[in-house]
C-alpha cells in the first residue's frame, strides 16, 4: 500500500473576500514508502500549495489526502517540513531548535539533547549547537531546518524548496548532504523544487507539474539511475533533457 | 574544528603599524575632536555674549554642578533632585508598561480585547500626555500623585502600540512550525508569539522611556519643589542661565543611565540580539 495518496486534489484560495484562486486542479499522485518523491514545477504550479495540503496545514477544496490510508486531518508530527525560507526560531539556539519537537512533545529534557544532539551531528552541525540562527550562513540554517524536522522522528519529510535561497555551489553540495542523510535514516521524502538538475539529482521518481494556476499533472519519470550520481553523466544528461523536453520548463 | 566544505565563518582583526595619517581614521580621535570642538564653539558663543548674558561658560557650568551637589537647593542637592525625578520616572515607567504591555499582547491575540479595548486607544492615542498636566493637577493636587500619572499616561500609549504590533508582524509560518511539530495554541503563544515579539516590546519601552522623561520635566516645570526640571526652573527664576543648563546636563545623564538600564534588560530576555546590533 502506497505511503501518501492524493487523490484528486483540487485547491481554491478565495483572496480579499470573494475573488477565487484557483490553485491546483486535480492532483493525484502515491508515494511510497522510503521513496524519494520530487515533485517538480514551474513558479505559480501550487507546488508549495500540495505540499502544505500533505502537511495538513491546508485543507483541499476537493478530493483529499491519505497517509497509511487514513484521511489528513490537520498537521501531526508523524510529518516533518522543511521551510523554503528556514523559519527558525531567532531565539533559539541550534539546539533550541532542533529539540523543540522533542520539548513539545514532553520527552524529559535529557533525553532531547540525546535525540537532539544525534540530528545535529548528523546534519553536520557538530560543534555550533550554542549558535543562534543570525550567526549562521544560508546553506547551515537549512541544516537546522532540516535536523529540526527529522529530530521529531517522522516518517514523512516534507520540504520545500529547502535550498531555493542558495547560491549554486551550497546548493550542489547541500543536494549532496541530502542523499547522505535520507541514505542515513531512511523516511519518505516529498521534495517540492523548480529545479530540473535538483530533481534528477535526487530523486527516485519525478512528478511534474504545469503551470500557471491552476497546477495541474505533468508526466511521470522514474530516475533509475544509481547513487551517487553526477551531474555530467550521460544517462543523467539524457534524463534532464527528456525532462526539458516534454515539460516547459526552461533552464 | 568542525569543517562544513565552503561554510566556514572568519573573523580576521586587522592591525598595522601606527602613521599619523591613520590617525585621523580613528573613530575614537574623531570623537574627541568633534566634542572638543563642541565645547570651543560654545565657549565662544558664550564670550561674545550672541545671546546677551543667557549662555554661561562651559567652565560655569561645570562649577555650577559641582556647587549644586553640595550646595541645597530648596533643601536638596544635585544627586537628591536627580533622584526625585528618577524615581517618579521608575514608578510610572513600571505601572504604565506592566498595564500596557500585557494589554497590548492580549489585545493582538484577541480580538474580542482588540475590538473593545482599541477605540477608547485610539481616541487617547493622539492626545499629547503634557495635555494631562492641568487635569491632574486638578484631580490628584501638587504632590508626587500627578506627575507620576503623566509619566503613566505618557508611558502606556508606545508601550501598547509596539507589543501589539510586535504580536501582529510575527511570521505567520513560524507558528506553522510549532503545529507540524505537534505543538498546541498554548505552545504557539509562548514559543513563537511572545519571544517574537520582545524585541519590538522592548523597542516600545526605550520610545516610552523618553516619553516619560519629556512628561515628567514639564509636570515638574508646572508644579514641583523637586526635580530636575525644578532645578532649570529655579535657573529661569533667578536668572542665573548656568544652573538651568547644569540641570539641563544632569537630565541628560540621568535620562541616559536609565536607557543603559533598558538596554540592560533587554540584553538579558533577548540573549539572541547581542551582536546583533553591529552587523
Amino acid at each position: 500500500m502506497a505511503k501518501i495518496v492524493c487523490d484528486r486534489v483540487s485547491k481554491e484560495f478565495i483572496q480579499k473576500g470573494k475573488i477565487r484562486v484557483h490553485v491546483l486542479e486535480e492532483i493525484s499522485l502515491e508515494v511510497k514508502e522510503n521513496e524519494f518523491l520530487v515533485i517538480l514545477g514551474p513558479g505559480q504550479s501550487g507546488k508549495s500549495t500540495l505540499l502544505r495540503i500533505i502537511a495538513g496545514l491546508e485543507t483541499p477544496t476537493s478530493g483529499s489526502v491519505f497517509i497509511d490510508g487514513k484521511p489528513v486531518d490537520g498537521p501531526h508530527p508523524s510529518r516533518g517540513l522543511v521551510f523554503q525560507s528556514y523559519m527558525l526560531f531567532a531565539w533559539k539556539t541550534v539546539m533550541g531548535n532542533v529539540e523543540m519537537g522533542p520539548k513539545l512533545r514532553g520527552l524529559p529534557k535529557k533525553e532531547r539533547r540525546e535525540i537532539a544532539q544525534h540530528y545535529i551531528n548528523l546534519v553536520g552541525l557538530k560543534g555550533f549547537e550554542k549558535y543562534y540562527p543570525h550567526q549562521l550562513s544560508g546553506g547551515m540554517k537549512q541544516r537546522v531546518g532540516i535536523a529540526r524536522a527529522y529530530a521529531n522522528n517522522p516518517d514523512i519529510m516534507l520540504l520545500d524548496e529547502p535550498f531555493g535561497q542558495l547560491d549554486a555551489q551550497t546548493r550542489y553540495f547541500m543536494e549532496k548532504e541530502t542523499v547522505r542523510i535520507w541514505e542515513a535514516e531512511k523516511r519518505t521524502v516529498v521534495f517540492v523544487t523548480n529545479n530540473i538538475d535538483e530533481a534528477v539529482y535526487l530523486a527516485d521518481r519525478i512528478v511534474t507539474l504545469k503551470g500557471k494556476l491552476p497546477g495541474r499533472m505533468g508526466p511521470t519519470f522514474v530516475v533509475d539511475l544509481p547513487r551517487p550520481r553526477e551531474h555530467t553523466d550521460q544517462a543523467f544528461l539524457e534524463l534532464r533533457q527528456e525532462i526539458i523536453d516534454s515539460t516547459e520548463l526552461v533552464l | 574544528m568542525v569543517t562544513i566544505a565552503n561554510e566556514i565563518k572568519v573573523e580576521v582583526k586587522e592591525r598595522g603599524q601606527f602613521r599619523p595619517l591613520k590617525l585621523l581614521k580613528n573613530r575614537w580621535f574623531l570623537y574627541a575632536l568633534s566634542l572638543a570642538g563642541f565645547i570651543y564653539l560654545w565657549h565662544w558663543t558664550a564670550e561674545r555674549r550672541v545671546f546677551g548674558g543667557g549662555l554661561p561658560l562651559p567652565w560655569d557650568v561645570l562649577v555650577q554642578l559641582g556647587k549644586l551637589t553640595v550646595d541645597p537647593l530648596a533643601g536638596k542637592n544635585l544627586f537628591e533632585h536627580t533622584w526625585a525625578s528618577t524615581r517618579r520616572i521608575l514608578i510610572g515607567f513600571a505601572i504604565g508598561s506592566s498595564i500596557a504591555v500585557p494589554l497590548g499582547l492580549f489585545m493582538a491575540l484577541n480580538k474580542y480585547a482588540n475590538a473593545i479595548v482599541k477605540p477608547i486607544f485610539d481616541l487617547l492615542k493622539p492626545m499629547p500626555p503634557i495635555a494631562w498636566i492641568s487635569i491632574s493637577i486638578l484631580w490628584f493636587g501638587i504632590e508626587e500623585t500627578p506627575k507620576v500619572f503623566i509619566i503613566v499616561i505618557g508611558t502606556v500609549v508606545p508601550c501598547l502600540l509596539n507589543a501589539y504590533n510586535g504580536v501582529r508582524l510575527v511570521e505567520p509560518q513560524l507558528y506553522d512550525v510549532v503545529k507540524m511539530l505537534g505543538g498546541t495554541r498554548k505552545d504557539e503563544i509562548i514559543q513563537v508569539c511572545f519571544p517574537a515579539a520582545f524585541p519590538a516590546i522592548f523597542a516600545g519601552l526605550q520610545i516610552s522611556l523618553s516619553i516619560a522623561w519629556t512628561c515628567v520635566i514639564a509636570a515638574e516645570l508646572v508644579a514641583a519643589r523637586s526635580g530636575l526640571g525644578f532645578v532649570t526652573l529655579q535657573g529661569m527664576t533667578l536668572s542665573r542661565p548656568a544652573m538651568t543648563v547644569a540641570g539641563m546636563i544632569a537630565i541628560a545623564v540621568a535620562a541616559w543611565l536609565t536607557t543603559l538600564l533598558v538596554s540592560g534588560l533587554e540584553r538579558i530576555v533577548c540573549p539572541w540580539k547581542r551582536g546583533l546590533e553591529n552587523v
